[in-house]
């Protein structure tokens, strides 16, 4: 009995390690690995694989895209890294984190740095470098935020909708006809949809058009100092107009929730989101009608600025890296860039593509021009940008939440911020 | 050493059985050493490291200690912290008891049961969907609780989104997804009291009152103090249902410490201060409970 026992246990084991190895053999594609936390945007996250069987045609390589949730996609990303084995071989990601704070990435070979910085918007030419190398390829163009406006709220406000308030001092008597109080003051309906939940990181991408338009900026232009510009007096007025729009003119409420919502459910009349946007309303509020303009202005104008910007990656450690690349080069040219990033309603990328059909035909269109004209903002593409922005984030939404006062919340948060940059 | 080899390679009868026993207890014992012990080693050390990950790791001494221990952000977690379990520990432990003594009280086994899965149900689902159906119960706007609160005029309240009804709404929800197991232990415990105790105190002319104060409290001891040391670890280690909820908003006012722990480490990469984080944790954790299990626990014996 116990004899039949073991060669039934060695009979399994083979088994196993026969079924394995044909797995590998001959049971499974090859396939190269890209990881993605743009959850929100699955049809652009599809194309890789649509592509990719093209791809294993010249290679024998197709394309798995595994969706990451962006809520604490981080902690993912970093344990597949740390772990190697279980890592992908692409991924989508920021290159000011994987290859700037961490050394995960490889550098791009230079025929296609050469050809991306041909074909990239001049002000996208930073987005994916470090320290001077090329690791990443920008996979969104219009990563700014622009203001979407509900016609129809406009238009019931007494509001002329093709007319859109170019200063921030329009904007908030605009913001005053559009929000609706109930019988104790509360607001029903809002002229903006604020963003106050969710992590403070967020929350500081929100602000920070307000900041800039004010003139004030998060970090000094070498991004070594907080104190002195975090906390800067146009930072204080920038946020003490931010905290009055939810605390004295209630153009804005906090009891909304998330602001994308309530500008799809009517409750709010504007919101300054990204290019992805546009594809989102269509899909999800396809009732609400729209228009897209550049950002109201007020001592300087917010410029098409990015706190979050976006990259394809390859994995250093990869073991398929070189096909990675080949992949990248196999998909980085002008119809792919435009096919990929019309599938889900977002502005294709490369140079070739921005006076296209299908952009021109986009309502964002005139206003992403009218944002590229303004000046550049300045960008934050600090290793440590969470936690900084984490940091600043908190005094902004504690102004909101009336915990403090902006002065007092913003020199916290920058000499916060300056034992983040020195530590 | 003598000892091990005689396992390894038993002669004897009472050797063989000794292997037994080892070798039963062998995967309890591993499993416990690569999940808990290993990792807290990891992170003693961790502690004491600045380790980049994918990158070099570097002693520092306690500098790391002093850091999170000075740091307000961290002070003010451990403050949301306790704050909820203040609210949630004593609320659970007594809503427990009164439940299961009713339970208890019930003649119909059937109807007891019935009551028992109930009660037991939300326990069964996971935290994160808990947390998930209670943030919509939540919803200012499209929320049950303000449509309930409506219909009996009581204006809209922000739960979720108010600093001062964060912390109590995060805490009802903790005592809803508790309230299940905590009666099934007190119920147990309970029904395993001897009947005869009763008949005594009843001959006695005790009150309901004073069979409770004298017999079944004393008696339920050991489950009472083993019922709040699993909330105080439980509430202490808080972490799905603010992950999923509020994710330590609004402006921090449901941080707790668990949840810098998992952004020290995972969103800003900081692994040596998580550690220290951890160690706090556990250090403390440890020291409770010791104190509640030394002061608190009396010996009962039926």
């Amino acid at each position: 009995m116990r004899r039949m026992t073991w060669m039934a246990l060695i009979c399994l084991a083979g088994v196993l390690i026969l079924g394995g190895g044909a797995d590998t053999v001959w049971g499974q594609q090859k396939k190269l690995v890209f990881w993605t936390m743009w959850d929100q945007n699955p049809e652009f996250n599809k194309w890789y694989e649509t592509r990719g069987k093209d791809f294993a045609k010249k290679t024998g390589y197709e394309v798995e895209v595994v969706t990451i949730p962006y809520q604490g996609y981080e902690a993912k990303y970093l344990a597949s890294f740390m772990g190697k084995s279980g890592a992908p071989d692409m991924f989508m990601g920021m290159t000011h984190h994987w290859c700037g704070q961490y050394d995960f990435c490889e550098k791009m070979p230079a025929d296609l740095e050469k050809s991306w910085d041909e074909n990239l918007p001049k002000y996208m030419l930073p987005i994916g470098k470090w320290s001077g190398a090329r690791y990443g390829m920008p996979i969104e163009h219009g990563n700014f935020q622009q203001m979407y406006i509900n016609v129809d709220l406009f238009k019931k406000a007494g509001l002329n909708p093709d007319r859109p308030p170019k200063t921030l001092d329009d904007w908030l008597a605009a913001m005053k006809k559009l929000t609706i109080l109930d019988a104790k003051g509360e607001p029903t309906q809002v002229g903006f949809a604020v963003r106050s939940k969710g992590h403070p990181v967020g929350i500081t991408d929100k602000f920070l058009p307000f900041a800039h338009a004010f003139g004030a900026r998060m970090l000094s232009p070498n991004l070594d100092k907080a104190t002195g510009f975090a906390n800067s007096p146009e930072m204080v007025a920038a946020l003490q107009f931010f905290g009055d729009l939810v605390l004295k003119h209630k153009v804005a409420s906090l009891a909304l929730g998330n602001p994308e919502d309530a500008f799809g459910q009517k409750r709010a009349a504007v919101i300054f989101r990204e290019s992805w946007f546009f594809g989102w309303v269509k899909k999800n509020a396809p009732d609400v009608n729209f228009k897209v303009y550049a950002l109201p202005c007020g001592k300087a104008c917010p410029g098409a600025g990015a706190l979050f910007p976006w990259t394809n990656l390859v994995y250093k450690n990869s073991p398929n890296k070189q096909l990675a690349w080949e992949f990248y080069r196999f998909i980085s040219n002008a119809k792919d860039d435009q096919e990929q990033h019309q599938l889900q309603g977002i502005l294709p990328v490369w140079t070739a593509n921005l006076e296209s059909a299908y952009v021109k035909a986009r309502p964002d269109y005139v206003s992403t021009r009218d944002m590229l004209q303004q000046p550049v903002p300045p960008t934050y593409f600090h290793p440590k940008s969470n936690e900084l922005a984490t940091a600043f984030g908190e005094a902004v939404v504690g102004v909101l939440f009336g915990k403090g006062q902006p002065k007092a919340l913003l020199d916290e948060a920058a000499a916060k911020m300056d034992r983040i940059i020195k530590d | 050493m003598r000892h091990w080899v005689r396992v390894a390679f038993p002669k004897t009868y009472m050797d063989r059985q000794r292997r037994a026993g080892f070798l039963f207890i062998l995967p309890a014992v591993t499993y416990f050493s690569l999940v808990f012990i290993v990792p807290l080693i990891q992170s003693v050390i961790g502690s004491f490291h600045r380790t980049v990950p994918g990158g070099t790791s570097q002693f520092v001494g306690i500098r790391l200690y002093e850091k999170v221990l000075t740091d307000s952000t961290f002070w003010t977690a451990v403050r949301n912290t306790i704050h909820l379990l203040l609210m949630s520990v004593p609320t659970t432990v007594v809503l427990a008891l009164v439940v299961a003594i009713g339970l208890h009280r019930l003649v119909s086994l059937r109807w007891r049961n019935v009551w028992a899965a109930m009660y037991f149900l939300p326990f069964s689902a996971s935290l994160v969907a808990a947390a998930l159906i209670w943030q919509w119960i939540y919803d200012p706007v499209y929320g049950f609780l303000n449509y309930g609160l409506s219909l009996v005029r009581i204006p809209p309240q922000k739960w979720l989104q108010s600093l001062a009804q964060v912390r109590p709404s995060i805490a009802l929800v903790s005592v809803w997804v508790r309230l299940g197991f905590d009666t099934m232990i007190f119920l147990a415990a309970l029904q395993s009291i001897p009947g005869e105790y009763y008949e005594a105190a009843d001959i006695d002319g005790a009150s309901g009152w004073q069979r409770l104060r004298y017999l079944t409290l004393p008696l339920l001891n050991p489950q009472i103090i083993m019922v709040c040391i699993l909330e105080l670890i439980f509430n202490f280690k808080i972490f799905d249902q603010v992950y999923a909820t509020t994710q330590g908003g609004p402006a921090s006012a449901s941080q707790t410490v668990i949840m810098l722990l998992y952004d020290t480490a995972f969103k800003y990469f900081r692994m040596g201060d998580a550690s220290v984080m951890a160690v706090f944790v556990f250090v403390t954790l440890l020291t409770v409970t010791l104190l509640q299990w030394r002061i608190f626990r009396k010996p009962i014996e039926y």
